[in-house]
């Protein structure tokens, strides 16, 4: 048998990691449900497709199917997609939120969900697009498991994101400051802790990690509209398997979705890999609602 | 001179219901003052007002002659008024060094290493524990922690909510003759308490507050004494006890 | 003119289908405060339930028991409603947020069985040949579509007859304080959960019923009918309508049908062939963004009672 699998679970279950970091921060940080962000993802990977066309077509990095333009047009996308995230909480999720009704904003990330996805149908068709339409060749590396230069440089990429994501956490006194403010908003305000600066971060960090998960399925699979809406699910499973609030919990979670769905391919089918995360959200609330990483309610 | 003046305070939390009515209540440099009164008096939430957790609607806040009135709560601590919430006092996730650098992100980057070092020679118990998660202390030491993140930044009025609330008879004395202790350094100490025996103790003076207003202030030692006052606001008869 | 009749018809049933869903949704969230990301999954399972039980047999599908049409429906809403209370079951006891995604991810998993499942539900191609109403006019389509107006429009006066009582009903009223006043709800407790349960799987059974109506209105159904726009299009019928009130959910059901079909019609007019599919994404932007300004400004909807949820 093949353990293939395990790679390619490996793989998608990196970019559901990112995602859900986004997820995590948001739901713990701004206390909702943030049903746009997949929406931030597509756009963001077309945001690098943009920038990309913009510099011009040079050579790529042999092995990798991409050069120094995409990476530079990752980080200018990243920018692009913090400032949507900015522009949205300024004109919609801000303001509801000064109301004080959580689920009122979730309502509005579902609206806003919808038209940032129609919008990229509108501006790119609903047809999928590509980095490159080049085949790359993928190096046996045992146990018949194969592996692309592209594969190994993202995933080497989302290593780097999250270990930084991990110390920013642990180490900045942003970081503490998001930690803290997650765990008692009022108290956060009583020790001195800008609380417009904190979410600011929040919105930056998760939209900027969105947007390079949506890069790396732009590399790796494809860029489509409906990109962001096809993870959703996933993250938000892999949100709360690892528990709210929690970074390398959002990244377990992801990684044990993404092995999960990719067994489900290899051993029940490929149609049923969008209910994997279905049932593991399922038996997450019903076993241990708090997560692995969690700690329950207050 | 008072460096915390407070005239005429309303407040609360929604418009039209006012819990703090028009109080007014002053404290001087290096002064310990007592906020006493019955359940539902609105001490808890003029100093919460006064720290700018519940809407201020009327009033003035001074701090050294200076309008804090407007100042959110998070700039407040900049201006030297910190506060110590009554529960959930401390980030219990995080560590107790970690409690203290959070809160040090108001000072220069420079000296937040040097005062969480002055802070846990001043709290022993709490540099034992320092790269303990701070929701595993029991409830002495987290009011300790709670009071050394106050003073870290070197405040000027320190606020206190019931800091005696849930604790042992023994860690309540602990812990006011560590309030007594601050104060000697030249710190404003304002406490609400409801144990009122261990707060005139260490006190200068006194405000019992009703229906969200100031109704008696006086002397420490002379309000206990007062058998009017004791037996309608303090709870214990003169004449019993 | 009569054509203009027939059409008229066939617009108010597909209106007063959205409108029936929508009630729903109102005691769902306007009355109970529930929020519901998978409406489109509920109407689905309510649609493929009443075909498969309803449709003369075929090879290669599960089928054949021929139940008559109304005991489809009824059975539409049982299961439904069933699969509602599960969902509640699951999530009610936890923040309100888990709800929504349980709902979500109940969308994303009805459409997949209902594109992957073929032995049940005929897989991208759907169920045909769903019995219809008065299918012995089929041929007049003025009497055919004013008759099928008429049932609908029974069916949605009875299901708006009985949530107006319910909602008044003590039921009603201990739904209405526990939205209102967390510490009730708190103090209730367990019993807090069940009411919240109970008033999910009824406005599920609400939207199930309306999803074999629909079924039965059509006569055919595939997976493309129940996408999220359909979630997306019932939430601003309500939020237009103004949460909480039933009366402000029917008229925003049909406001914003006509909108809809107006905006849709000038589109296919104006717009040339090839940018079609692009006009149309700019609707659904279009009533995104509507939905959004409606929370902000008017979030007690245009013909509610003017309150607004909690």
């Amino acid at each position: 048998m093949s353990l293939q699998f395990l790679l390619d679970g490996l793989i998608a279950g990196s970019m559901i990691g990112l995602g859900a970091i986004g997820v995590t921060l948001t739901y713990s940080i701004l206390r909702f449900s943030n049903f746009a962000h997949g929406d931030f993802m597509a756009w963001g990977a077309y945001a690098a497709l943009a920038v990309v066309g913009a510099l011009g077509g040079s050579t790529p990095i042999a092995p990798l199917s991409f050069g120094w333009p995409l990476l530079a047009a990752m980080v200018v996308a990243m920018g692009l997609t913090a400032l949507l995230a900015l522009v949205l909480d300024a004109l919609l999720f801000g303001r509801l939120r000064a109301r004080g009704q959580s689920i009122i904003v979730v309502m509005a990330s579902f609206g806003a969900s919808m038209a940032l996805r129609s919008l990229l149908e509108f501006m790119f068709t609903s047809s999928p697009t590509y980095f490159s339409r080049a085949i790359q060749m993928a190096t046996p590396i045992g146990f018949g498991v194969r592996i692309t230069a592209d594969q190994v440089a993202l995933l080497i990429l989302t290593l780097a994101l999250v270990t930084g994501m991990h110390l920013f956490m642990q180490r900045s006194q942003r970081g503490r400051e998001m930690r803290a403010y997650s765990q008692n908003p009022a108290l956060a305000r009583v020790v001195g802790i800008d609380v417009a600066k904190v979410i600011r971060a929040t919105w930056i960090i998760g939209a900027a990690l969105a947007c390079a998960a949506g890069v790396m399925v732009g590399v790796l699979v494809q860029i489509r509209p409906l990109m962001g809406l096809d993870l959703l699910l996933p993250i938000f499973a892999a949100a709360i398997l690892g528990g709210i609030g929690s970074v390398p919990g959002a990244v377990l979670g992801g990684l044990i979705i993404g092995l999960s769905e990719a067994a489900a391919v290899q051993f029940v089918g490929a149609e049923w890999r969008a209910a994997v995360a279905f049932v593991i959200l399922m038996a997450v609330l019903l076993v241990r609602p708090m997560g692995l990483y969690g700690v329950a309610e207050r | 001179m008072s460096i915390l003046q407070v005239n005429a305070l309303v407040a609360g939390y929604e418009p039209g219901l006012s819990i703090v009515k028009g109080a007014s209540i002053h404290a001087a440099e290096a002064e310990i003052v007592v906020i006493l009164g019955p359940n539902g008096a609105g001490k808890s939430s003029l100093i919460k007002a006064i720290a700018g957790l519940v809407p201020i609607t009327g009033g003035q806040v001074l701090l050294d002659g200076r309008d804090m009135t407007a100042v959110p709560a998070h700039l407040k601590i900049r201006q030297g008024l910190a506060f110590v919430p009554q529960t959930e006092n401390i980030f219990p996730l995080m560590t107790v060094e970690e409690n203290l650098r959070v809160a040090g992100g108001v000072l220069p980057r420079a000296d937040v290493a040097p005062r969480i070092e002055e802070m846990f020679t001043a709290f022993p118990d709490l540099a034992r524990q320092r790269a303990l998660m701070a929701g595993s202390l029991s409830g002495g030491q987290r009011q300790m922690l709670a009071v050394a993140r106050a003073l870290i930044v070197r405040p000027r009025v320190l606020v206190l909510d019931e800091p005696s609330a849930g604790l042992s008879p023994k860690l309540v004395e602990q812990v006011f003759s560590r309030l007594s202790e601050i104060r000697q350094a030249g710190l404003t100490i304002v406490l609400v308490e409801q144990n009122a025996r261990a707060a005139l103790a260490i006190g200068d003076r006194a405000y019992v507050l009703v229906e969200g207003r100031e109704a008696h202030e006086g002397p420490a030692k002379t309000l206990w004494d007062d058998p009017i006052i004791a037996e309608l606001y303090l709870g214990h008869r003169k004449e019993a006890s | 003119m009569i054509d203009l009749l027939g059409y008229g018809g066939f617009f108010l049933s597909t209106a007063l289908i959205f409108g029936l869903i929508a009630l729903g949704l109102n005691l769902q969230w306007g009355l109970t405060g529930l929020f519901n990301v998978g409406i489109a999954g509920f109407v689905a399972i309510g649609a493929y339930s009443s075909a498969i039980l309803t449709t003369p047999e075929t090879v290669d599908r599960v089928g054949g028991f021929g139940w008559p049409i109304v005991a489809g429906w009824l059975a539409a809403a049982a299961i439904t409603a069933t699969a509602a209370a599960f969902t509640g079951y699951a999530t009610l006891r936890l923040k309100s947020d888990y709800l929504a995604i349980t709902t979500f991810g109940v969308a994303v998993v009805v459409q997949l069985v209902a594109l992957n499942a073929q032995s049940l539900t005929g897989g991208p191609f759907g169920v045909a040949f769903i019995p219809r109403p008065f299918a012995s006019v089929q041929d007049q389509s003025v009497l055919f579509n004013l008759s099928n107006l008429g049932v609908i429009a029974a069916v949605t006066l009875a299901v708006y007859l009985a949530l107006e009582r319910l909602s008044r009903s003590p039921w009603g009223r201990v739904l209405r304080a526990l939205r209102e006043d967390e510490r009730a709800a708190i103090a209730l407790g367990k019993s807090a959960q069940s009411y919240r349960v109970q008033a999910f799987a009824v406005g599920g059974a609400v939207m199930g019923l309306a999803g074999a109506v629909q079924a039965h209105f059509i006569g055919f159904i595939a997976p493309d009918n129940y996408l999220p726009t359909l979630t997306f299009q019932v939430w601003a019928m309500l939020m237009v309508g103004g949460s909480g009130s039933n009366r402000g959910a029917l008229l925003g059901a049909i406001v914003v049908w006509a909108i809809w079909v107006g905006s849709g019609s000038v589109t296919a007019a104006l717009v040339p062939a090839d940018l079609q599919a692009r006009a149309a994404s700019l609707q659904i932007v279009a009533i995104g963004v509507m939905l959004c300004l409606i929370l902000l400004w008017r979030p007690q909807g245009f013909f509610g009672s003017g309150r607004s949820p909690k």
